[in-house]
């Protein structure tokens, strides 16, 4: 047993590296990006043809919380390329898995991010916007100088969870052929007939990552948090 | 700074009615008056973060028409040179003291760094608060925060610093602290209005004094004669006695 555990640890530690977590970081990256973008476009008080950018958000964010991850993997991957429109897409979509990944995992997690940014935005008390307006601050200022970096302290814990959650489900990854972790495991396991032991082997790899990524969210809360907890000297 | 026949309502409350006011520059005005009388709705309109529905607001170059839209570039520009204290002193936490009184300099006034921090540092020094630089919002009590706030004002130069309850916030003797700096600004002939329940610093600092009742002005003039036992509005000589034995 221990020369299999010895065998397959290098593979599993490979893929995991290769894949499973550039495949989160770069997801969770992009999905930050749109979760910003989806949270200030939803918060706008702008009207006029605004409300159409911010109708269209509304049902991105609605369509990929309502809809299984796994269903989503399969709709880009494997549906995608039956999309097939006259002289624009004559051939559909067709993209490599890993590109799929990221599009699914990256559109998924924005979905999500966005509902946690744009709650720890509406969060930040309106105080804040009074004060910043009545030094003479842009909108953009206040929202970049002010605003986000108490959101973000704000939506760090959560964010983190979403994070955690990502690493997790990169797995499903290996439905659509990536050579993640989990596709790694269950070819091993595939090879040496010990399904019990491979996948209790995977579960311990995930599990570590997510301890480490538990720890760094720890540190992180500390260090953003530090003028908050910096402690009265005088009174 | 002048406001002409200004209405406001909040659905159906009709929280400033026709108001007419001017404050003068160099000079301290007070504006008092029960609690939901429309004080510091005035106020708010000063700077803009508050808009009337209808009148004319003159103030420098600006003659603005509350019935017309108010672009964003005649807000700043108004921001820019009306300071705003606030009751909760509104200060950034996730900056420190010196970040605080730099952030309007550096990133409106697009001051030098150098410049910024020297000037702020100064205006630390002013209300009392040298050496606390880089201590968080957090770590101050509320006299200090408000003197930080007040620092944060003055250093984008305004022409008016406009006070919202500046102390109602505070504990007497925290309370001090700030009146003591509001003092000192209006010896300095700094243009201010403040809105106020402590009717002893209202005596001691008015150059005029507004007394606003359900949206409307019942006195708008000279502190003296506003405070004088032989004001003949007795509305007005009930609310400073009961006032009073509050601040005592």
């Amino acid at each position: 047993m221990w020369e299999i555990v010895r065998e397959s640890i290098p593979q599993l530690l490979s893929a995991g590296f290769k894949y499973t977590i550039p495949l989160a970081i770069i997801s969770f990256a992009i999905g930050l990006v749109l979760a910003l973008l989806s949270a200030l476009t939803r918060l706008s008080q702008k009207s006029g043809a605004f409300l159409i950018l911010k109708a269209i958000v509304r049902f991105y964010v609605w369509l990929f919380r309502s809809t299984p991850l796994l269903v989503q993997l399969f709709i880009v991957f494997f549906g995608l390329p039956y999309l097939k429109i006259k002289g624009i897409l004559p051939h559909g979509v067709r993209m490599h898995p890993f590109t799929a990944g990221i599009i699914t995992f990256s559109l998924n997690t924005g979905a999500y991010a966005s509902e946690t940014i744009r709650a720890s935005i509406s969060a930040v008390p309106v105080g804040q916007w009074e004060a910043a307006s009545a030094i003479g601050m842009t909108r953009l200022q206040t929202i970049w100088r002010v605003i986000l970096p108490q959101a973000f302290r704000i939506a760090l814990p959560p964010l983190s969870n979403s994070f955690i959650s990502l690493v997790k489900d990169t797995s499903l990854a290996a439905s659509i052929t990536i050579m993640e972790m989990f596709e790694v495991s269950q070819q091993i396991a595939a090879e040496n007939y010990q399904p019990l032991l491979m996948y209790s082997l995977v579960a311990v790899i995930y599990a570590l990552f997510t301890s480490v990524l538990s720890y760094l969210q720890g540190w992180l809360e500390h260090y953003f948090n530090h003028e908050v907890n910096a402690k009265k000297v005088n009174s | 700074m002048k406001l002409t026949n200004i209405n406001k309502s909040f659905g159906d409350n009709h929280v400033l009615q026709d108001i007419s006011l001017d404050f003068p520059e160099h000079k301290t005005t007070v504006m008092v008056g029960p609690s939901g009388s429309g004080k510091s709705t005035i106020l708010r309109s000063l700077n803009l973060l508050g808009m009337p529905d209808s009148g004319h607001y003159d103030f420098d170059d600006f003659h603005l028409d509350f019935s017309q839209k108010i672009t964003n570039k005649q807000k700043l520009a108004v921001r820019r040179s009306t300071g705003m204290v606030f009751q909760d002193y509104n200060l950034f936490p996730n900056h420190t003291v010196l970040g605080n009184v730099i952030e309007g300099p550096t990133q409106v006034l697009k001051q030098p760094r150098e410049q910024a921090i020297a000037t702020a540092k100064d205006l630390l020094n002013k209300v009392g608060l040298s050496g606390y630089e880089k201590h968080y919002p957090n770590q101050l009590s509320g006299g200090q925060a408000q003197r930080v706030a007040i620092a944060r004002a003055l250093a984008m130069h305004p022409k008016y610093i406009l006070l919202d309850e500046p102390t109602s916030a505070l504990d007497p003797e925290l309370e001090q602290e700030v009146l003591r700096v509001l003092l000192q600004l209006a010896h300095e002939k700094q243009s201010m209005v403040v809105v106020t329940h402590n009717m002893i610093f209202a005596q001691r600092v008015a150059n005029k004094i507004i007394f606003v009742e359900h949206g409307q002005i019942l006195y708008d003039g000279d502190p003296k004669e506003f405070f004088s036992p032989d004001n003949p509005n007795e509305r007005i000589r009930k609310f400073i006695a009961s006032m009073t034995m509050k601040n005592l």
